[in-house]
Order: C-alpha cells, then structure tokens, then sequence
C-alpha cells in the first residue's frame, strides 16, 4: 500500500484576511469578507459585492517587504507571496532548500489584474519599454516562478488551470508525486486576484448576484466572486513523522473526473458530482456516514447549486452530513477556492466545528436537504470532503482525515 | 414589424454565425431552442447581447430572457414594446 | 521513469503539412515574415456544424488533433484526457480583453470568455469522446507539455486501471501576441525566411509559430510505434548541467551516447542559447544524426510537440527526411532518439525515445 499523505502546513490570504486567527475569528463572529469594491477598477465598482482584499499592492508589497509601485509583480504574485510567507511561519524554509522538493501551483487568468491595464499599450507597436516588466505576465506560470525566485528555491515546478476546480488539481499532483517517490514533500495550492476581465466574464454569462450570494437557496441569484491564495505543505507520513512535524491531517482521498457534458454547465442531475464524491470516498475506503462535514463548492449559481445538491443527495441520502458553502464569507475565489476550502475543511475538523452557509434563508424545492447556516461548536469530525468543480466539466472531491 | 423580423433574422445569423442559413429559412415562431434551431444556453446569453446593443434592452435575468427568447416572434414583440433605440 | 510511455498515435496541425502526412514536406511551407502559421486542415470534420459555429481557431486545432490521434490509434474513449497549453485559446482571451476594454464593460458576450478558460478543449474532448475519468490541464510556460507527459507517465503507472490515455500541447500564435513577444526579444529583429533559421544563430530571438499535437499514449505496448522512456525538464541549466542530465538518462537507459541514433534538437535560433546547443551538437557521437524541427514549426511553448511527432514521424517512416538533417551521422537506423528542446528562456527539455 502506498504511503500515507500527510498535510503539515498551511498558508493563507483572503477578503477574511491572512492565517488562521484572522479566519477563525471571522468565521466565530460570522463576519462576511464581501463588501463594496475599493480596489478593483470596474465601471461597475458600485453595483457589485465582492470578496476584495482589502489591501492595495502597495500595501501587499509592504507587508512582503518588497519594494513598491511598479516592481513587476501582478496582485496575483502578490496575493500568492502573502500565502506563501504566511505558510513559511510555520515551515522552516530551509527544510526546502536541502531536497528536492515540488512546488504546484494554479491559476485562471494569470497576471490578468495587471494586463488588463496596459494591455492596449502593449500592443501598440513601438519602442516604449515601460511595461516590459509585465509583458509575459499573462503568462499563469509567472506567479510560480515568481514565488520560486523570491524564496530562492529551486523546484520542481507545475501550474495547472482547470477553471475553478485548478488548486484542489494542484493538492492531487503533489500528492501523487509524493506517492510515486518523485519528491518528499510538495508545496500545493494556488491565487487569483480579482480583475475586471473574470467579473465581466461572470457577469456575462449572468451568474453574477449583485447582493451577497446565498448558495443552495431557493431565491439564489448567481455567485459574488473573490480573491485568495492558500498553499498546504504535502508531504509522506514518514518523513513528518522523522521530522517531528505537526501533521494537521491526512489527505486520505481524493478524484479528478469530468462532466463530458457541457462547456460550462455542470449534468443537471448531479451526475458528474456525486461520482467524483463517490470515488474519493472509495479511495479513503469511508462509507459515506463517516463524512462529519462537507465544504461544498457552493457558488450560488442557479446549476451548480442544483447539480451539487443532488449530488449530495445520490451520494450521502437526504440523511446528509452537514455540509455548506463558504463562499459567502470569500466570495468565489476561482483558481484558489479549492485549496483554501481545502483549509477551511482542515481547521474545521482541527476545531471540530462546522463553519455556516451564511444568507440560507429557504431550502430549495429540488432538494430534501439544506446546509447548515450558523457556527456549530464542538461537533465531531473525523473526516471532511471539500468539493471544487469548475468550467470544461472539471470535478475535483478532496478527503482529509484527521491523523 | 415585419421589416423589424427579417431584420432580427439576420441579425441573429449574423450574431450566433448560423453559416449557410438565410433569414426566409428561420419561421417567426419556430422555437430558437430545444428542437426549433438546435440552439443553446450560451447562444441564448448572445442573444441577450444583440437584443442590449441593437435595441438597448437590458436583461438582467437569464430565466427572464428564455421566455423572451422563445421564437423570433417573441422577440420582435418585446423589442416593439421595449426598445430604447 | 519506470513506466514507459507507449505511443500508439500521433497527430500534428502545424505550419507543416503534417496532418496530412502523405503530403509532408512536399512543399515544405515557409515565410519571410518571422511568422509561421498552421496548414489548416478540414476541421468539419470531426466538429459538427452547430459546435463549430462560435469556435475559435485554437479550439478547432486542439479538438481536431485529439480526436484525429484518437481515431488513428482505434480508441474511441480514453480514459484520461491530459493537456498542455502556456496561453490556450489567445484569441478568445484578446477577443474578450479588448470588447470590454471598447465596450467600456457594457453588452459583452461570454463566448470569448468561456472559450479562453484553459481547460475549454479538455471539455470538449471529454465530451466529444464522453470520456467522464481524469482531465487535466498544465500551463506551465516551455514545461507546459512535458508536464502533461510526465503525469500522463503516472497515471500509467499508478494501479487505477487506466490504460489509454490522451495527451497533448497546443499553442497559438496571434499578430497582436507577436508585437507582445517581440519587444521582449522573443523575435528576430531581422527578416528571416524560415528555412534559414539556424543560419542565424547571431542574433536575439526567433521565429513564431504555433501547432497542436495530440498523442494516444498507453502502457500496453501492443501496437506502439515507439516509447518515451525519459522527461526531464531542466529549469535554465548550465551547459555541464544540461549534459550531466543527458548522460543520467541514458545511464539509467543503459545505453550510451553512441547508441543515439538521432538527435531531434529544437535549436531555436537565438544567440543566447548558443552557449548550450554548441557544446551539445559538439558532444553527439559521429553516429548521431542531429535533426532540427523549428524551421518547420517556429517557436512558442509546446514547440516540442511538433519535436515529439517528428520523432514519431521517424519511426513510421524509415528515412530521415533531408529538410530536417542539421548534421548528417554514421547510424543507419531508428531505434534510440534523443529529443532535446530549448526555449527562448534558455530552459531545456528531454526526452528519450525509443522503438520499444
């Protein structure tokens, strides 16, 4: 049997703000990061709600201690540097210089934050050289190299895009490679900062609520997007445990499967979902019963809300675990809702407490469940499914397990 | 109105890129989705966009749309009552 | 790399015209213009009328080299869908950008926009071939197709019970993506014609061009044309690294570099990858015969997809063809290739090849 992967870090930033305190609290207080938009330059600032990090890139570059105004980094690399140092509080950087180590990371848009900006300047011909800096920016591996060159590491480096599903596909990678003995440890996760090109993308596709969304409400009105990065040290059992390292939880199962249904939409029925949730658990070897709390993926758009649902439904009865959505409190933060729901789940089952679905006012009429919808305190759990599934038909269910 | 329909006509060919089809070939109310012209969700949003730049109505609510979208009968109606343009 | 990676097919949509084989080199499809645009082929058919309406050129080109590899290796539904992509559909996403740019935000359609999410030809393929397993998507700059290889070799590998998996990297080239990669080098400044780009190994840059190629790989070798048996990517090595790397995989291959029969090399041009190429061409055996390939194909990230179906190409057919022949070597046969790829970055790739 192949060894077991251990998770014995982590690192995070989102409208909640940065590590764990900042998270816990907000979730203790049910205190929404989404709020009126002040950084994000859109025509359309004053209409939508978003999950924005309330922190301009001068300020990002100031708690990172790199030098402000134009230093070549996109919010996206900034985003990811702030969840990085805060996953290396807690991580000895040099444990990572000494091996070889891989570093998965994952985004939608790459440095779009940025190019959307100067994009009609960079390509008008001529000679002007001041966005040069930016200019391979769009590039989604440019927030990995970056991140890479900061910390002076030298890895193994990969950068997924799997549409919103990207980040928990970064977990799965690093944990094969550890299983397949290609590395001892990975870095995996992913960010996405907020830009104008993925709201207006949101927008026109209509999946946009303009209120703070309510995932798997009957009177839901389309999703809120956000802005994340979270990263988790992956590593095999043995080597945390020859290191003495805090292992935070097991990543006992997990599957990456498609819809082949439609671009965009997800099987109506739920289909795509409930197999995928299925095959993680086979791979965990948990009856569904041992699931304590599902972080669902809960955008709030009219089909995921009901694709999902039912997917629960197939999988776990109308007896389901308790399960919600956290995108009320991050918005949905695309390449990066994987992995940071990933940690919600984790601290949830650290703190044995299920975090709330927050706005559920009316269950839906297709469904015979409903997601919790406020914080409950000392609640067993002993294992957590975090699902990610995104455009292209991409589903991704990720098990951790206590150790 | 009926000028306004082969004119809708040929603007949804134009807009969905119906290749090879001409307005006389699209019945007024014919279904746009489902068994009519084989149309989809994503064309459906397109249509919303030709009905905000051609006519200046603005659909907010994509289930809204579906029901003004049924043929290009339907259409033609609401943009008589509704255009700004 | 225990588990070698059979290849039972191999599709390419390049400048060249390499989808239709029979007819490859023959001319060999060349411009003045440091720009190298697809053959296209008839992408009717295998995209059904009301798919292909609102589809972009990448999508059709991606789609169409999948299911044409699938189809020559007999397979109908894979059971993985592996891809490699540094930019996707380029198109859709300028398209996109620059409506909500003009359009000041206001009436924007989301075609432009689904169709530039990077894993938009993985979705249509799962459909297409209702292939509802594992599906992936690197992106990972000149790493972007090596990566999709390297865990398309896990998956093999792993005891899931896959057995016939889709891999493969596409990437496009656009007039408004050139202005972008040309003030940063990327491009020669000088007007090249294509045939003469390893001629013009003192200056800065290259050519563009641009391709999909899409190869049905198994870990069955029944019905395989060749195998790869070694992926390393090396991030910016030193010119020692890179051949201390090449002699590690041939090591763990046990052969040595006399038993290289070809060398498919993907000398790009630039002047600031002299450093590694020179002492590379100068280290081969007299055995090798050294081929090149971005004459044909230009340059972009997953260049060394057209680098990996030539290699194919190779062993399908049993001569070397002369437009490719960089260096002409003793060895009268196919059975060990090397192919080595460098990037404008100075990165380079590997991969050993063989005929089983």
């Amino acid at each position: 049997m192949a060894e077991r992967v251990v998770i014995t870090g982590l690192g995070i930033i989102s409208a909640l703000g940065t590590g764990k305190d900042a998270h816990l609290t907000a979730f203790r207080a049910s205190r929404s990061g989404i709020t009126g938009v002040t950084h994000l330059k859109s025509v359309h600032a004053d209409e939508f709600v978003l999950g924005e990090i309330k922190m301009s890139n001068d300020e990002l570059s100031e708690k990172l201690g790199v030098p402000t105004g134009d230093n070549g980094y996109t919010r996206t690399t900034l985003l990811c540097l702030a969840a990085m140092d805060d996953l290396l509080q807690t991580t000895d950087l040099s444990l990572l210089r000494n091996e070889p180590f891989a570093f998965i990371n994952a985004n939608t848009v790459g440095g779009m934050s940025k190019m959307e900006d100067i994009y009609m300047d960079v390509i008008a011909t001529g000679t002007d050289e001041k966005n040069n800096k930016y200019i391979n920016t769009l590039d989604c591996a440019e927030s990995t190299e970056n991140v890479a060159d900061h910390y002076g590491l030298k890895p193994i480096m990969a950068t997924i895009s799997t549409a919103c599903s990207s980040s928990s596909n970064s977990l799965i990678l690093g944990a094969r490679m550890i299983k397949q003995g290609i590395v001892q440890r990975a870095i995996c996760g992913g960010g996405d900062a907020l830009s104008r090109f993925t709201l207006n993308g949101f927008y026109s596709l209509k999946n946009v609520d303009k209120k703070p969304c309510q995932p798997f409400d009957q009177n839901r009105g389309g999703l809120n997007l956000g802005e994340a990065a979270g990263y988790c040290l992956l590593e095999s059992e043995s080597s945390a445990k020859a290191r003495g390292a805090n292992i935070i939880a097991v990543l006992s199962g997990y599957a990456n499967t498609n819809d082949a249904y439609h671009p965009t939409a997800p099987s109506p029925t739920g289909e795509g979902a409930s197999r995928t949730m299925q095959q993680a658990l086979d791979m965990a070897a948990l009856a569904p019963e041992d699931i304590g709390y599902i972080n669902a993926h809960g955008t709030a758009t009219q089909n995921n809300d009901l694709s999902e649902g039912l997917a629960i439904q197939r999988v776990f009865g109308t007896n389901a675990p308790y399960f919600s959505s956290t995108k009320p409190f991050t918005g949905h933060t695309l390449a990066a809702a994987g992995v940071i729901e990933a940690i919600f789940g984790m601290w949830a089952m650290e703190e044995q407490m299920i975090l709330p679905n927050l706005n559920f006012e009316t269950r839906m009429e297709e469904l015979g469940i409903q997601p919790v919808s406020s914080l409950m305190e000392h609640t067993p759990i002993n294992h957590v499914l975090s699902n990610s599934f995104g455009f292209g038909g991409s589903n991704v269910s990720l098990i951790f397990s206590k150790a | 109105m009926e000028e306004l329909k082969i004119k809708l006509k040929q603007q949804i060919i134009d807009s969905l890129n119906l290749q090879g089809m001409k307005p006389e070939d699209i019945k007024d109310d014919a279904p746009l989705f489902g068994d009519g012209l084989g149309l989809d969700s994503i064309d459906s949003l397109e249509l919303m966009v030709l009905l905000e730049r051609n006519y200046g109505i603005k659909i907010e609510d994509a289930r809204e749309g579906r029901k003004i979208l049924t043929s290009v009968q339907t259409m033609a109606e609401y943009i008589q009552q509704h255009s700004k343009i | 790399m225990k588990q070698p990676l059979y290849i039972l097919s191999a599709c390419s949509i390049s400048p060249q015209h390499s989808y239709d084989m029979e007819r490859f080199l023959n001319p060999v499809i060349s411009s003045d213009d440091n720009k190298l645009y697809v053959t296209a082929p008839d992408y009717a058919k295998y995209i059904s009328p009301v798919a292909i309406r609102r589809m972009s050129r990448m999508l059709k080109m991606g789609i169409t080299a999948g299911m044409r590899s699938l189809e020559m290796a007999g397979i109908v539904t894979p059971d993985a869908i592996i891809i490699g992509t540094a930019r996707g559909s380029v198109t859709d996403m300028e398209n996109f950008l620059k409506d909500m740019i003009s359009l000041k935000e206001e009436a924007l359609t989301p075609t432009g926009f689904i169709q530039s999410t990077y894993n938009s030809v993985n979705g249509w393929l799962a459909m297409m071939t209702k292939s509802t397993r594992y599906n992936q998507t690197y992106v990972h700059r000149g790493f972007s197709l090596e990566l999709c290889l390297l865990d398309a070799q896990m998956m093999l590998a792993e005891a899931t019970g896959n057995k016939y998996l889709l891999a493969g990297g596409f990437d496009e080239l656009t007039e408004e993506y050139f202005i972008i990669r040309d003030k940063i080098d990327y491009y020669k400044d000088e007007p090249v014609n294509s045939r003469t780009l390893l001629s013009h190994y003192d200056t800065k840059g290259s050519i563009g061009g641009e391709g999909a190629h899409f190869f049905t790989l198994s870990n069955d070798p029944n019905n395989a044309t060749c195998a790869i048996h070694g992926i390393a990517m090396l991030q910016q090595p030193s010119s020692d690294a890179l051949q201390q790397a090449i002699a590690d995989m041939l090591e763990k291959n046990g052969i040595t570099n006399d038993d290289i029969d070809v060398m498919m090399c993907g000398m790009n041009g630039d002047v600031r990858n002299k450093f590694l190429m020179d002492p590379l061409i100068a280290g081969c055996s007299t055995n090798t015969t050294i081929a090149a390939f971005k004459q044909l194909s230009g340059e972009y990230d997953t260049a060394s997809g057209f680098g990996l179906w030539l290699v194919h190409y190779l062993f399908t057919h049993s001569s070397i063809p002369s437009d490719i022949i960089y260096k002409q070597g003793s060895s009268t046969s196919v059975k060990n290739v090397l192919l080595c790829n460098v990037t404008i970055a100075c990165n380079v790739t590997l991969m050993l090849v063989t005929s089983s």
